[in-house]
């Protein structure tokens, strides 16, 4: 049984598609992060799920149960907001007991869910304080605890650490990561940060313009990015995107003079493929003596940052850029020439015209 | 350039303003002041002074009193009206429907009236002989025959807090709306998968967010009402049988209708210090839900 299943989701607003037809299924327990940037239709997806926005067409099951036309409180959903949207004038407690209070639960009942909840969140000591009095991380735990209290089905999650501080957002991911292990939940989580996606998720949905991407594990989008959207969005630095021609094996990086031999692998899905973009990310690539026979590329150091536990170079081939992550003692200079060697089983190949991997 | 300086530049600058406010307000209030210990007639007599006896007359007489009552069943159940049409009215305008801004601005029309054109428009509708109130009920078959609502005691204050209300709830849903657009769309997306109902998000979730804005407003009508003159004077002049006598009107009939400015003096400061008392408790009140929440 799936916890929950999108068949074939659009959403117009009058001649613009904002959803094209989302098909995706998710089975119980599952971490799956929506990512991709603002505008891709993430948001209004969830929203579609929650049923706080309605699709054109196309079908929403959760738990086997097909809940379009069905309000948001009786989809067995609940949902954190990226401005926690706690109830300003109530107390910590009712906050989070509001759901329960609503839904006619004793009184008694619901104070003990109540403490029971806090307890996993440590917040028990804030329970009779008002939201303004909270600092970010403890409302961002009074709006889960809000959600966890309900224990739902679903939990969906609308961008909630990206009003935190950096710190505080990688102790709230830690801690969620922690809360998902502990309940077995199933998640709905929408984000743009990628670091996000990559360490929450079992699985990653990249969104891009209303459709998915790339719908995998963290590991196959990061290892085996099935576009160069999906390859470029995910990684930081972003990978390396160079232009070439292909040419019996050959690849010729346009605009310089530069090229290397394609491993036979690669050579063999590139089969008759001319114009390719080749990726390569930062930290496949090291530093090679120049003339080095073994798989490289020649280009000049431009800028050498050091961020403290790598050093970025970003160098030129021609007209095109190559950022590379090496370890931060590595004797780089910036204005000179510089080989690099690249790890042959990093190499992503993809068709120019279409984006896709080949 | 020495703070001396300063302060005295700072009394110059104000003090053509101050000698306007000193002539047009300050000297009149205490002359007003002045007056009402006296017997001075409108015209001739200055009068004399005979201290407290004009408050003592006022206050004891059965006149001030019935007044006193009249106003303030006008105020509070006109200004109740109001809250309760203008939130309705503010809810309804914060939906989403065809000819939406059409309507938000028809809504500010009658507020943006002035009170004569109002006054007088509703006496044409409450008019005995061809008004349109009249028209209306005896052909959907309410009433048998037309009647004078402005001319029978038992109708007259009724209508004319009908009139009140027609005029002044745009105000009242204005701010209103105003408040209801500062509600985050995030809260009551929130308060829906809570699975809280229409009334209980209005109760729990938006209204929070409308009481301070309203309190305002109550505070607003409540002292306007309390002086309500013009309405009116231009629909019933305080009749019939002074049935809608308020105190504004009396004290104009006591000191214009009757030339007794000594007594009329008296009554105006009196309804001052009513409508100050409220003022101050209103302003407490604020000061109280603002910082509750």
């Amino acid at each position: 049984m799936s916890a929950l299943e999108l068949i074939d989701i659009r959403k117009r607003y009058g001649v613009i598609e904002t959803l094209r037809g989302i098909d995706l299924s998710l089975a119980s327990g599952e971490f799956l992060v929506l990512l991709g940037s603002s505008g891709c239709g993430k948001s209004t997806l969830l929203n579609i799920i929650a049923g706080l926005a309605e699709a054109t067409e196309g079908d929403v099951r959760i738990g086997d149960r097909s809940v379009t036309g069905v309000h948001p409180k009786d989809r067995d959903i609940a949902m954190v907001f990226q401005s926690y949207a706690l109830y300003p004038n109530m107390s910590v407690a009712r906050n989070i007991g509001f759901g329960l209070e609503m839904r006619k639960v004793p009184a008694a009942e619901r104070t003990d869910a109540v403490r029971k909840t806090a307890k996993i969140l440590q917040i028990e000591n804030l329970l009779e304080r008002k939201p303004s009095e909270l600092s970010g991380g403890q409302r961002q735990r009074v709006a889960i605890g809000r959600a966890l209290v309900r224990d739902p089905q679903i939990f969906l999650f609308d961008e909630p650490l990206s009003n935190l501080d950096a710190k505080l957002r990688m102790e709230m991911r830690t801690e969620l990561k922690r809360l998902h292990l502990m309940l077995g939940t199933t998640i709905v989580y929408v984000t743009h940060d990628q670091i996000e996606a990559m360490t929450l998720a079992t699985r990653i949905a990249v969104m891009r313009d209303g459709q998915i991407e790339q719908l995998a594990t963290p590991d196959e989008i990061y290892n085996h990015p099935a576009t160069r959207y999906v390859a470029s969005f995910v990684g930081s630095p972003p990978m390396n995107m160079l232009e070439a021609t292909v040419a019996e094996g050959i690849a010729h990086i346009d605009g310089s003079l530069s090229g290397f031999a394609l491993p036979a692998d690669i050579r063999e899905k590139a089969g008759q493929a001319r114009d390719v973009v080749i990726g390569i990310r930062p930290e496949s690539l090291s530093l090679a003596p120049a003339g080095d026979a073994a798989l490289g590329i020649d280009a000049m150091v431009e800028v050498v940052e050091l961020t403290g536990p790598e050093l970025v170079v970003t160098s030129t081939i021609g007209s095109q850029r190559l950022t590379a992550s090496l370890p931060p003692k590595s004797a780089v200079t910036a204005g000179m020439a510089q080989r690099f060697a690249i790890d042959a089983g990093a190499l992503h190949i993809f068709d120019k015209a279409t984006g896709r991997r080949l | 350039m020495t703070s001396n300086w300063i302060t005295t530049r700072a009394w110059l600058l104000m003090l053509p303003l101050l000698i306007v406010m000193i002539a047009i307000i300050g000297w009149p209030l205490v002359d007003t002041v002045r007056l009402s210990f006296t017997d001075a007639k409108l015209v001739g007599t200055a009068g004399g002074f005979v201290g407290l006896d004009n408050y003592v007359k006022m206050l004891s007489g059965a006149n001030f009193q019935r007044t006193l009552v009249t106003t303030t069943l006008f105020a509070v159940l006109s200004v109740a009206a109001e809250m309760v049409i203008g939130v309705l009215a503010a809810l309804l305008l914060n939906q989403q429907f065809y000819g939406r801004s059409v309507l938000r601005a028809l809504m500010i029309l009658p507020w943006a009236l002035p009170t004569v054109v109002n006054a007088t428009l509703w006496r044409l509708i409450y008019n005995p002989e061809y008004g349109a109130l009249n028209a209306a009920l005896t052909q959907i078959g309410l009433l048998d025959t037309y009647r004078s609502w402005l001319g029978e005691p038992g109708t007259a204050l009724t209508a004319l807090i009908v009139a009140d209300c027609w005029k002044n709830f745009p105000l009242v849903a204005l701010i209103a709306l105003a408040a209801l657009q500062a509600v985050p769309r995030d809260i009551t997306a929130a308060s829906m998968v809570d699975g809280a109902s229409a009334w209980a998000r209005f109760r729990f979730v938006i209204m929070p967010y409308l009481a301070g804005p309203l309190m305002v407003a109550l505070v607003l009508r409540t002292i306007e009402a309390f002086k309500v003159f013009d309405l009116i004077w231009v629909m019933t002049r305080g009749g019939p049988a002074n049935s809608t006598r308020t105190l504004s009107i009396l004290v104009y009939q006591e000191a214009f209708s009757f030339q007794r400015a000594g007594s009329g003096a008296s009554l105006a400061l009196i309804v001052t210090l009513l409508v100050t008392v409220l003022a101050v408790a209103y302003a407490a009140l604020i000061r109280k839900s603002a910082g509750a929440s």
